[in-house]
């Protein structure tokens, strides 16, 4: 084993160490939910990848989801999950996510334990706050929700090929290229109250949907929602992310069985581990983060 | 119709786009989270050499560009054009000179060429980097010249092409010679 690898394998115990032991001081259950399931989270902008007529994990969502709406309390999981085609300078097929939930707990203060887990690889930092719509307004000038298309479109950063997108790819080209990286790279940058049409699986509350990001250094490391508790909206957002998805895929029926049969009020985050030991390390890629 | 989408570019991949033959040059993903991944894409024009930078969609579809790079050998010489010959099908190909470009200077039979074939057109041809060719015509080098500060005079190789030379070169000796610019490199022995 050469010196760089056994640093990687020896940083990568400590950091998994020190996860846990975060999660066992605040009575964290850890659990590990099947790897391949059924039906995947259906999401219009990840894909699963197939084995055997099954799906890996994009995130470990759905089974911890059920153990939560049979009673489990407050859990964590710390494990690999696979995104098909994502491979890039922070992307990468197979990730280590730290997924948690915490029953009843109140969403501000859930924020500050994200926070705190942060905080633990990459030092105490500032924290700024903003909605989705004041991040656009302080970088981009223009307010998402009121701008027209062609307002949008006509914005002078953006690229020829721009002009023919749509709304929505828009606002993700300049989430992506000019406001995340335009973040204050020494603070935390935590966004919320995205629109609906970005809700995922938060509950929508006063028009906009209570999702969280956070950012630090360049990088975005977790995204938490206060969680949609019904049933009945779930299965009409899985729909409407089939009916934008070129492949359908099938619904999560055992996900849905469960929520129906009551679910508690939780808020619940993914951070991703990867990207986290890339700045504690300051490395400039996953890649050197992996095995 | 061979096609590729956005999250299978690689470096080194040749895309037809608006038409024309690109190479990717790199490729970088970017996805806002949970959004919409987008591919920041460097491309080079096969015939114009121009380097673009494009941004494209995660579910756009890409045209392979049918680019055949092959290296062929200059058989001869004709009244308007040169042909080659691939070594290994002995195919054919006569390129008239106009499409030659730069390359028409160093034409020499018997010689390796790159060529690049789009849509079985030929739409580049290279000659080899170094090459070592015979000088033709020169005149002798004066004495003195070197004095006045004139150390390089004209002359023509076996391909025609006209080079500066080191005034101690002459007529029948063998040089080196850059055919990227076109400059002397050194005497071959």
């Amino acid at each position: 084993m050469t010196p760089a690898s056994r640093k990687v394998v020896v940083a990568r115990a400590e950091m998994f160490r020190q996860v846990r032991d975060f999660f066992c001081a605040r009575d964290v259950l850890e659990v590990d939910v099947p790897a391949i399931v059924r039906a995947p989270i259906i999401d219009l902008h990840i894909e699963p990848m197939k084995v055997d007529g099954n799906f890996l994990i994009t995130s470990p969502e759905s089974g911890m989801k059920r153990l939560l709406a049979e009673g489990s309390g407050d859990i964590y999981q710390l494990g690999h999950v696979f995104r098909k085609g994502e491979k890039g300078r922070l992307h990468h097929p197979e990730f280590t996510m730290i997924e948690w939930y915490r029953v009843g707990m109140e969403y501000d203060a859930f924020i500050d334990e994200v926070l705190d887990l942060i905080t633990l690889f990459v030092g105490a930092k500032k924290v700024e706050r903003l909605t989705y719509a004041e991040a656009f307004l302080r970088h981009v000038g223009l307010d998402p929700f009121s701008a027209s298309l062609s307002d949008l479109r006509n914005i002078a950063c953006l690229p020829d090929e721009a002009k023919a997108w749509e709304r929505e790819v828009l606002l993700h080209f300049l989430m992506g290229f000019v406001i995340e990286p335009g973040f204050d790279p020494e603070k935390f940058t935590v966004v919320t109250d995205f629109p609906t049409s970005e809700a995922a699986l938060a509950k929508i509350e006063d028009g906009v949907a209570r999702r969280f990001e956070v950012y630090h250094g360049g990088v975005e490391l977790a995204n938490g929602y206060d969680e949609l508790t019904c049933a009945k909206e779930l299965r009409a957002r899985f729909e409407r992310c089939n009916s934008l998805r070129d492949e359908p895929l099938p619904q999560d029926e055992d996900l849905l069985a469960a929520m129906a049969g009551g679910f508690p009020e939780c808020c619940g985050v993914a951070v991703g581990f990867d990207r986290l030991m890339m700045l504690k390390f300051g490395a400039k890629s996953l890649e050197s983060c992996l095995y | 119709m061979a096609t590729v989408g956005t999250n299978d570019l690689k470096s080194g991949m040749k895309l037809k786009l608006d038409n024309e033959p690109y190479g990717v040059v790199s490729c970088e993903l970017v996805k806002p989270g949970k959004g919409q991944a987008f591919a920041r894409v460097k491309v080079k024009n096969f015939i114009s050499g121009r380097m673009l930078e494009k941004t494209f969609k995660s579910n756009e579809k890409f045209e392979i560009a049918d680019v055949d790079e092959k290296s062929m050998r200059m058989l001869y010489t004709e009244q308007d054009g040169a042909v080659f010959m691939d070594d290994k099908t002995f195919d054919q190909i006569s390129v008239p000179f106009v499409n030659l470009g730069e390359s028409k200077k160093w034409l020499r039979e018997d010689t390796l060429f790159d060529i690049v074939l789009y849509e079985g057109r030929v739409i580049d041809v290279q000659a080899p980097t170094f090459m070592e060719l015979v000088i033709t015509q020169t005149d002798p080098g004066l004495r003195g010249d070197t004095a006045s500060g004139r150390v390089m005079k004209s002359a023509t190789v076996e391909t025609g092409a006209e080079v500066q030379v080191p005034i101690f070169v002459n007529e029948g000796e063998k040089i080196k010679v850059d055919t990227r610019t076109g400059k002397y490199d050194s005497r071959v022995s």
